[in-house]
């Protein structure tokens, strides 16, 4: 049977087409359910085996990118959302979803713990611009990492689209408890460094990091590496013709059919929890 | 109620920073050259409800504050604790006035009912107030205070260093609106000589002139009228206010277009001709299309619908409109411009039975960003409406997760006393619905109920079509202006997708222009007939008087006919989605628009009267070529340098920090983005977008505008924004044989009158660009499907007057049969051939060489040959094969030739290559040095070729204008020479410095 993703939206959530299609390009199952049905009790949760919580303007923003859908999720979804990480259920959030997931507590979770206290321990502050932009970006993925959907990834481009964006943690003690358990998984990289020697504690410039992120910290997973977030946009690369160099070195000639030899680099970071949730079955 | 304050500021730190300080203090110094050391914020909520103060403070960081990056304390002023040691120089408070919308209020209204749901009623409003440390004396706090806010919507408290030293903090009470007054309807006697009937037009803002009013006064003195009203108990002899109100909106030059519809007695004095044109707009825009649409199969709705739609492919149509934005964007530019694009947006979901809005548009034209010269009253600086403007449209566009893949900014001096604001939007929608329903026929039946669905009626919106339709002045009202809510309207959005999408909506329209007088009126005509209940509509504010009910213009609303059986599911739907959806008419076939306030009827028009009985404008018209000095080149010039200048025009200079802010990815789809090349900042000459995941099918989005080519020819200026528009379009791979355009006309006042002795001259003006807009369109085989225009934009009178330049802009969208086969700006690799296609002339009128080199005096003029459109037919060949090239992957690069000519468009090609190129002039037109290489002619585009596709390519070009240029190199210069004659060779990285420092104006990071 086919893994089924759940996709939510509403409110201002507006990633979520793209993220329904990506899921099924890799062969999952994907439904956009809007977060008061999920609520109301008109669909479960525990139906599903995957949680992708889309990139957006959840509630416009206003008092912080994600806190008002956090706190319905953090509220009315508690007790799923519990079930569902305990369970070994993988979840993502992007852009939007990623700051929803830091504000309700998901990410980074606990210590060393697979069950979720919804405490908020870091944040996602206004990039030092000042501006909301949409701008391609360099990432490297920790190959250490426990993240289930960053598995055998190395170097990615990719868009951000955000104006908060920049990850904080109120001590670097904090950082360094994260880096130790390889839970900083995606940073940004200046594409002139070697492939995988990229990654670096040193704050990059603007705009090689977009946002002044601490640590160039692009998204991190919980302790079990299942529940992970990310400020950019993996899904907008999932084909090659999204790639601002297309014209300048797509693939050529073009197979049967439309995808092949046009794959995008994002589109692994998708089948990866998508073939998860199939092995442990 | 008892009212909670609660204030917040980002924490200091390590890593941390108070950003919204950050960038007004450097837009000070982008804007004004102000440096102040350091600028603090606090966000401010002011909680009207029952919650006890303690109960929020306990919750301050559930909700107000973010626990990691800020602080916050209630009832508390946060200049007044350790949060904020030193005293500062000056303090601003911001907050908005009662009644204007506030969109962080109701967010956390929102959220504050997640936190305590029993507090039903409370309400929350927002401020923010700014700090300044180390400002220097010399600034004046007023106007410092006025640099943050507009005193139309906004009020500020100030502090001065005096007040900050004795610590007395401005605070901010709760802005409560004022109590309406309900009046109840009024019978408007109208029984009265024509002196009074102007009067009563003027005075009550109706925008109708004499012999209009004269038409509305006939309807009532007829006895078969008299009876019908007498009947239904409504004044039989005098229309109401709310009839009166209703019939100046939907007969308001916004809505009827009454200019393009009338009868036109038009003398040239070049020709002799002495002609009548009976409607503009259906002799150069409705019959051409009309025409067309008996020779392809894909126009499948045009002019009558919202938006005009044309089919893509078996499954899928797609559709466009644009719409201009200028008025509310002068008097508040974030408010207007925001209402401008989420207004379009609501176009595209109410067309057919309601299509998904996938791209946006937007085209803006402002005064100089550098001006230094004076500024008429009442008149932003052009800096600050381009801040404004660009704000509105990325908050619209954004928080609506709808990609802004295409646009524009031209800037020209006129444009101070009234900007132009162009929104326009792309939508899709399946071709049939699963009932099997076309999904672009409406099919509402009488007996069909009527919603009005997403956001309330306010007091604010009232008059902004009538409004429109007059000129800016400095008693221009603050009502016509508004904030556009996004998210109320995203969350419509999604239901209204779902409603039709199960097949419960027979018909919909938007609320803009008019609101339900329009919205509700326009749709009865398919029935014939309707019958509204104004004391259903749920208001924002009590006290709304029926008129004001049904004329205002409030936004985030859709109107959606159901039938009465589908009720049930479509409120649950509404329900689900937290969207407010009420019930306010029903369809009837009684040929009567009927409007109650509960029983009393207060509006009883025939719909006939309504929508056709405004008479014909009768206009004069009368062209005399302008005469400008002619534009004389020196003899002798350094063309480097003048490269150099013209990359820093700001018509030329790269737009990148302003487009850059817009989300042009959203829905995985942008094949083309808007900035293209190596660093991702060369210019891209179109949108393309593959709307289906996994197929890379694609739809190209486009425009032209040149709106200086009128101070020569209105008609030259049409004639170039088309084809500009479609070479833009061409450039990218479009095919040429599926297009279709939208025209969009801004105009000053046409009608001659006292305040306009020049209105012959316009409307002649106006007439030429029609006859031109007919004739390129019949050869492009490109039919509009879809257009609007604004023919007010003026500001002031005599002297000081001040006309914006008649402007078209043309937008295009067609099909894209490939995405992986496009072509982009930027030059490829060293080696590549580059080549003109298409000739130059000696048209240097007009053109942005002659404008900078006359604004500095080196040159008397502008005049001269304005670029002309001789032979569209034969351009349409030439870009047609041009595509193929593309098509077929031997041309992967190609870029427009407009502003600057040659010189300009070779220079950002290697900007976006980041490489050189050795280029030779010789050869490639009839015109001297200028005009080859400064130079606009139309049809022209270059482009790049591999040397291994470089006989394919010719081959296909063979017998079209196609001239060799040069190479690409591996050199960092631009070398450009006209056979034997050196005329400049500039550094990329020097020229990509210099296209993109003038519109930074960001302040740097620091």
């Amino acid at each position: 049977m086919q893994p089924k993703v759940a996709v939510l939206f509403g409110f201002g959530i507006n990633c979520d087409h793209e993220t329904k299609a990506v899921f099924e390009l890799v062969g999952a199952t994907a439904d956009r359910i809007h977060v008061n049905r999920f609520i109301d009790g008109d669909a479960a949760l525990e139906t599903y085996d995957i949680l992708a919580v889309p990139g957006g303007f959840s509630f416009g923003d206003h008092l912080g990118s994600g806190r008002l859908m956090g706190n319905r999720m953090r509220y009315a979804m508690r007790d799923a959302l519990q079930a569902f990480v305990e369970a070994g259920k993988p979840i993502i959030g992007i852009c939007n979803g990623f700051q929803v997931l830091v504000k309700t507590g998901l990410l980074p979770g606990p210590e060393g713990s697979a069950s979720p206290d919804f405490i908020q321990r870091g944040s996602l502050g206004l990039n030092d611009s000042g501006r909301y932009e949409d701008r391609w970006v360099t990432l490297e993925f920790d190959p250490e990492s426990p993240c289930i959907w960053t598995k055998g990834m190395t170097r990615m481009e990719c868009p951000v689209r955000h104006g908060e964006g920049k990850y904080i943690m109120p001590s670097s003690d904090d950082l360094d408890r994260l880096a130790s358990s390889n839970q900083l998984t995606v940073r940004y990289v200046d594409p002139d460094t070697p492939v995988g020697e990229g990654r670096t504690d040193a704050q990059l410039p603007y705009p090689l990091s977009p946002n002044g992120s601490m640590r160039n910290i692009a998204g991190i997973c919980d302790s079990t590496g299942l529940v992970f977030g990310l400020m950019p946009h993996p899904e907008a690369i999932y084909a090659q013709w999204l790639h601002p160099h297309h014209t300048r070195d797509g693939a050529q000639p073009h197979g049967a059919g439309a995808m092949d030899g046009w794959e995008g680099e994002g589109l692994q970071l998708f089948r990866n929890a998508v073939e998860h949730v199939r092995s442990n079955r | 109620m008892p009212m909670t304050r609660v204030e917040v500021t980002p924490r200091q730190g390590e890593g941390m920073r108070d950003v919204r300080g950050d960038v007004v203090r450097r837009q000070l110094a982008a804007d004004h050259n102000v440096n102040v050391p350091e600028v603090r914020s606090v966000y401010g909520f002011l909680v009207n409800g029952e919650t006890p103060s303690e109960t929020i403070a306990e919750r301050m960081n559930d909700l107000f504050a973010d626990p990691i990056i800020e602080q916050g304390a209630v009832n508390t002023i946060l200049l007044t604790t350790e949060m904020f040691s030193g005293t500062p120089d000056a303090v601003i408070t911001v907050g908005f006035k009662p009644g204007v919308t506030d969109n962080p209020g109701k967010a956390a209204k929102d959220g504050f009912t997640t936190l305590f749901p029993e507090d039903t009623d409370a309400t929350v409003a927002t401020y923010q107030t700014y700090a300044f440390y180390g400002l220097s004396a010399e600034i004046d706090v007023h106007w410092l205070a006025g640099t943050l806010h507009n005193n139309l919507i906004q009020r500020a408290l100030i502090a001065d260093k005096a007040a900050c030293e004795q610590q007395v903090w401005p605070a901010l009470d709760y802005p409560t609106p004022p109590e309406q007054v309900f009046i109840a309807p009024q019978p408007m006697d109208l029984e009265c000589d024509d002196a009074s009937l102007e009067e009563i037009s003027v005075n009550g803002l109706l925008a109708l002139n004499v012999e209009e009013m004269q038409a509305i006064q006939a309807h009532y003195r007829d006895d078969t009228i008299r009876a019908s009203r007498e009947a239904v108990g409504i004044v039989p002899n005098a229309p109401t206010d709310v009839e009166l109100e209703c019939l100046a909106q939907t007969w308001s030059e916004h809505c009827k277009h009454k200019i393009f519809a009338s009868k036109i007695h038009h003398i040239d004095h070049e020709t002799g001709e002495d002609t009548v044109i009976d409607s503009l707009f259906k002799t150069h825009i409705m019959t051409p299309t009309h025409d067309m649409q008996n020779d392809v199969d894909w126009l499948l709705s045009v002019f009558h619908d919202n938006s005009g739609v044309i089919a893509w492919d078996d499954t899928w149509s797609i559709c466009m409109k644009a719409e201009t934005h200028n008025s509310p964007s002068a008097l508040d530019p974030y408010g207007g411009a925001m209402t401008g694009i989420v207004g379009v947006n609501r176009d595209i979901m109410g067309t057919g039975l309601g299509a998904r809005p996938i791209a946006n548009t937007d085209v803006f034209c402002f005064g100089p960003p550098n001006w230094e010269g004076d500024l008429p009253d009442n008149l932003f600086h052009p800096s600050r409406v381009l801040r404004g403007v660009h704000a509105g449209v990325r908050v619209g566009g954004n928080e609506s997760g709808i990609p802004t893949v295409n646009g524009a900014i031209v800037f020209d001096d006129r444009y101070i006393g009234k900007p132009l604001v162009y929104c326009g939007t792309v939508g899709i929608m399946p071709r049939t619905l699963q009932d099997g329903r076309p999904s672009h026929i409406k099919t509402p039946l009488a007996g069909d109920i009527v919603y009005m669905v997403g956001g309330r009626v306010g007091y604010d919106g009232i008059h902004g079509a009538t409004f429109s339709s007059l000129e800016l002045t400095e008693e221009s009202p603050s009502s016509a202006v508004q904030i556009g809510d996004p998210i109320t309207q995203k969350k419509m959005l999604d239901m209204i997708l779902e409603a039709r999408d199960e097949g419960l909506i027979t018909c919909i329209t938007d609320n803009g222009a008019g609101g339900l007088s329009s919205s509700i009126g326009e749709m009865a005509e398919y029935t014939n007939g309707c019958e509204i209940d104004l004391a259903q509509v749920p208001l924002k504010q009590a006290g709304l008087s029926p008129w004001e009910i049904l004329v205002s213009e409030s936004q985030e609303r859709m109107t959606v006919a159901v039938k009465p059986e589908d009720q049930a599911t479509f409120e649950a739907l509404a329900d689900l989605h937290e969207v407010e959806a009420t019930a306010v008419a029903t369809f009837t076939s009684t040929g009567m628009f009927h409007v109650r306030y509960d029983e009393t009827t207060v509006a009883y028009l025939p719909i006939e009267f309504l929508h056709d009985g405004v008479p014909q404008l009768q206009l004069e018209s009368e062209w005399t070529p302008p005469t400008q000095p002619l534009f004389q080149p020196p003899s002798t010039a350094d063309h480097s340098t003048l490269l150099t200048e013209m990359l820093q025009r700001p018509n030329i200079a790269s737009k990148e920090t302003w487009v850059r802010q817009y989300d042009h990815e959203v829905i995985a789809q942008t094949a083309i983005k808007p900035f293209v090349g190596v660093k991702r900042d060369g210019p891209g000459d179109a949108g393309v977008i593959a709307p289906i995941h996994g197929d890379p099918h694609g739809i190209v989005i486009s425009c032209g505008i040149a709106p200086r080519y009128s101070d020569i020819d209105a008609g030259a200026m049409a004639a170039a924004a088309i084809d500009e528009a479609v070479r833009n379009a061409v450039c990218v791979g479009l095919d040429v044989d599926k297009m279709a355009g939208l025209d969009n006309f801004c105009w000053p006042d046409p009608i001659e009158s006292v305040k306009t002795p020049d209105g012959r001259f316009k409307l002649a003006q106006l007439v030429r660009a029609n006859r031109e807009l007919e004739r390129v369109c019949r050869a492009y085989r490109l039919p509009c499907v879809s257009g609007k225009d604004s023919m007010k934009n003026d500001y002031g009178s005599g002297p000081d007057k001040i006309s914006i330049p008649p402007t078209l802009l043309f937008s295009l969208f067609g099909d894209h049969p490939d995405v992986r086969f496009s072509a982009t700006s930027d030059f490829k690799r060293a080696g590549d051939r580059i080549y003109l296609v298409g000739t130059s002339h000696q048209e240097l009128g007009a053109s942005e060489i002659a404008y900078m080199l006359s604004e500095r005096g080196e040159a008397e003029g502008i005049g001269g040959e304005v670029p002309q459109l001789l032979d569209p037919a034969s351009n349409l060949n030439t870009y047609r094969q041009l595509s193929t090239a593309i098509h077929k992957g031997f041309v992967k690069t190609a870029h427009d030739c407009s502003e600057g000519g040659i010189a300009v468009a070779l220079a950002e090609m290697c900007i976006g290559g980041r490489i050189g190129a050795e280029v030779d002039i010789d050869g490639t037109g009839t015109g001297d040095v200028w005009g080859r290489l400064w130079g606009e002619s139309l049809g022209r585009i270059i482009v790049a070729v591999p040397e291994a596709n470089e006989s394919d390519f010719l081959a296909l070009m063979k017998g079209h204008p196609t001239t060799i240029l040069g190479t690409v190199t591996d050199a960092s210069d631009l070398i450009i020479t006209d056979g034997e004659d050196h005329l400049l060779k500039s550094d990329v990285e020097r020229m990509a410095e210099a296209w993109k420092g003038t519109l930074d104006m960001t302040g740097g990071v620091a």
